[in-house]
């Protein structure tokens, strides 16, 4: 019983970790940067859902909302900030998006991050569900199958759209995508606010179950980090499984011997895995 | 073709000759800057406080240098090391001994052996992996204090090391303590500006500019790599040491990652790749954010805004301004350019 249950709970939190490494993968994919500031849009996700609740808005209007909110200022960051620094070294990428992660972090402290908000889903998604004889809060079903949905609407975007077509040749091939008048710089811009919108949404959509405040995105972060190691930096197909891995391991790790030492358990299997399969689940990870 | 080539290497040799008179000159400034302070403030037994926890951050602040400066490899999660130096010495000081030069050079194992054991699959990996994965060991380390809070004192901090001594002779007059963290400061100078002079330092450079043809001209680059992360945490560890004799006391908020930002920042701000850069503005951002955070707690967002700004405009940082621009790309680590 208590294993179904687990399952069924880390499966919730491998569909949210699923939005969130994706959007990292394709930010990294495409513009070979590593967004520290990822963590800080989930938060910023989160927190426009509850300012948008508390304007009156109905739940899926602050959820959309919420993804607009951040996926606009996703693209609006990447075309005043990161477009300055396309051609410098890498250092200088991972130092600007740990300092918007800072600026996002003390943005969201002074307009009401310091204190947990709580974020009320609407009553047809209270109750609970019954599979396999174990009960779940309807909600949580709700936010996997919307963080599944959401992830497969992506990669068929990503496989029959133009703008797909353009995004898989950057992330294979940047050079050779240039040649083909591939324009990398306004394709990142809609690449960041694609994941912002994405990150967002998960933020927002879990907003009831971490509930809202400026450092909830911060955990995220790192599991997210831990899974786009595991699937190998830049493979959307690694992501994909080593979020549900990730997730999986989270929620036994906690169940079994607390929350703490999950995260050192985690950290263990990734320093083992990267030994034997330093390219990731399917060894498409990225050496440059 | 030939005079060409000469020329350019005479000019680069020019640059450089002038970027480390630069970094000579700075650093003498420093240096007797540092040892003007006590006689300034001596009757300001808080500012003298406030010096000796600017002097402990200069210290981490070479320490990042050695690893970031010297091979660029940039460590997100160096505040790690720095707790870990922290919790071990504060707890050995309470369980074996308040003699100071025992417990702060064992601290300073522990890390180095923590450091060995995780740095050799970790300098395997490429630097934006490597850059993720330290920032999450960092959060493991900051895991591990709550898992075993019964020892650390967990959410409370480690409360009550005892005031340490120095061959028998108890540290209490902040005069003496300044004097003290002076002395390790100047070592970790000097370490620092001899290990990059030395074959060793020859070498890390070397890596630094070009990974691949480092590893072509038969240097060990993955152990090359590990020494340098070693060296860098057995700093950061000895400086932690200082920091939790010195304070008596340390929360566990000193290994969160907005401190291993900080930290950062202090390289950011003093220039990556000059030694004394990072120092000056651990030195700087320290003293600076004692006095601005008594103003507005919206400290967050002007620091968050400044990092960003630095990063764009001064990547050279406070070392950049005193040097022409030219020279001041040299001084940034490449790593893999992509």
């Amino acid at each position: 019983m208590l294993i179904i249950s687990l399952l069924l709970n880390g499966l919730v939190l491998g569909s949210i970790l699923l939005l969130s490494s994706l959007g990292l993968t394709l930010i990294y994919g495409v513009g070979r940067i590593v967004n520290f500031a990822h963590g800080a849009f989930f938060s910023l996700g989160a927190m426009s859902a509850v300012w948008m609740m508390s304007f009156g808005l109905p739940f899926w209007a602050a959820l959309i909302s919420s993804m607009l909110i951040v996926g606009i200022f996703g693209a609006l960051l990447d075309w005043g900030i990161l477009a300055r620094i396309r051609n410098r070294p890498m250092v200088d990428s991972l130092l600007l998006t740990f300092g918007v992660a800072l600026f996002i972090t003390g943005v969201l402290y002074e307009s009401g991050g310091r204190h947990v908000q709580i974020l009320t889903p609407p009553t047809w998604l209270n109750g609970t569900v019954h599979i396999l004889g174990v009960a779940l809060p309807t909600y949580r079903i709700f936010v996997s199958a919307l963080a599944i949905v959401l992830a497969i609407a992506l990669l068929l975007f990503l496989k029959i759209s133009k703008w797909g077509l353009r995004v898989r040749a950057a992330n294979d091939d940047g050079e050779m995508a240039a040649c083909l008048a591939i324009n990398r710089n306004t394709l990142m811009h809609s690449v960041v606010g694609v994941s912002g919108a994405l990150v967002a949404i998960s933020g927002a959509a879990a907003a009831p179950i971490f509930n809202a405040y400026a450092t909830v995105g911060d955990k995220i972060l790192i599991l997210a980090f831990m899974t786009v190691i595991l699937g190998g930096l830049g493979s959307l197909r690694g992501a994909i499984v080593a979020a549900y891995v990730v997730g999986m391991i989270m929620v036994f790790g906690e169940a079994y011997s607390g929350g703490q030492v999950a995260l050192l358990v985690l950290f263990l299997l990734v320093m083992a895995m990267l030994i034997q399969w330093p390219r990731g689940f399917f060894g498409e990870g990225r050496t440059e | 073709m030939t005079t060409e080539i000469a020329m350019t290497s005479q000019l680069i040799d020019k640059k450089k000759s002038t970027r480390q008179t630069w970094i000579r000159y700075l650093s003498v400034g420093v240096i007797a800057a540092g040892a003007v302070i006590p006689l300034v403030l001596q009757d300001a037994p808080f500012l003298m406080i406030l010096a000796s926890q600017a002097l402990i951050a200069a210290i981490v602040a070479i320490s990042l240098d050695l690893l970031t400066g010297n091979i660029g490899l940039l460590s997100f999660g160096h505040a790690g090391w720095f707790g870990l130096g922290a919790y071990s010495t504060g707890l050995l000081s309470q369980h074996l001994t308040a003699e100071m030069l025992i417990v702060v050079p064992m601290g300073m194992i522990i890390a180095i052996l923590v450091a060995w054991a995780v740095g050799y699959i970790l300098v395997r990996q490429i630097g934006k992996a490597f850059a993720i994965l330290t920032l999450a060991f960092s959060q493991v380390l900051y895991a591990l204090i709550f898992v075993f809070s019964h020892v650390t004192g967990g959410e409370d901090g480690l409360q009550g090391v005892p005031i340490p001594t120095v061959f028998s002779i108890q540290l209490a007059e902040p005069l003496v303590w300044y004097w003290l963290i002076y002395v390790a400061l100047l070592a970790s100078l000097f370490a620092a500006f001899y290990l990059r002079r030395s074959p060793l330092g020859k070498a890390w450079l070397g890596i630094r500019e070009n990974t691949e043809r480092a590893y072509f001209i038969g240097l060990n680059v993955a152990r090359l790599k590990l020494i340098s992360y070693v060296i860098s945490a057995g700093m950061a560890a000895m400086a932690g040491g200082i920091f939790v004799l010195f304070n008596g006391a340390t929360s566990p908020e000193i290994l969160s990652w907005f401190e291993s930002g900080k930290i950062l920042m202090y390289a950011v701000l003093g220039g990556i790749g000059t030694i004394i850069g990072p120092a000056l503005g651990a030195v700087v951002f320290t003293v600076a954010e004692h006095f601005i955070s008594s103003y507005t707690d919206a400290w967050l967002i002007y620091f968050g805004a400044l990092f960003i700004i630095i990063v764009i405009v001064a990547p050279g940082g406070i070392a950049g301004f005193f040097n022409s621009g030219a020279t001041l790309r040299d001084t940034t680590p490449s790593g893999d350019k992509s």
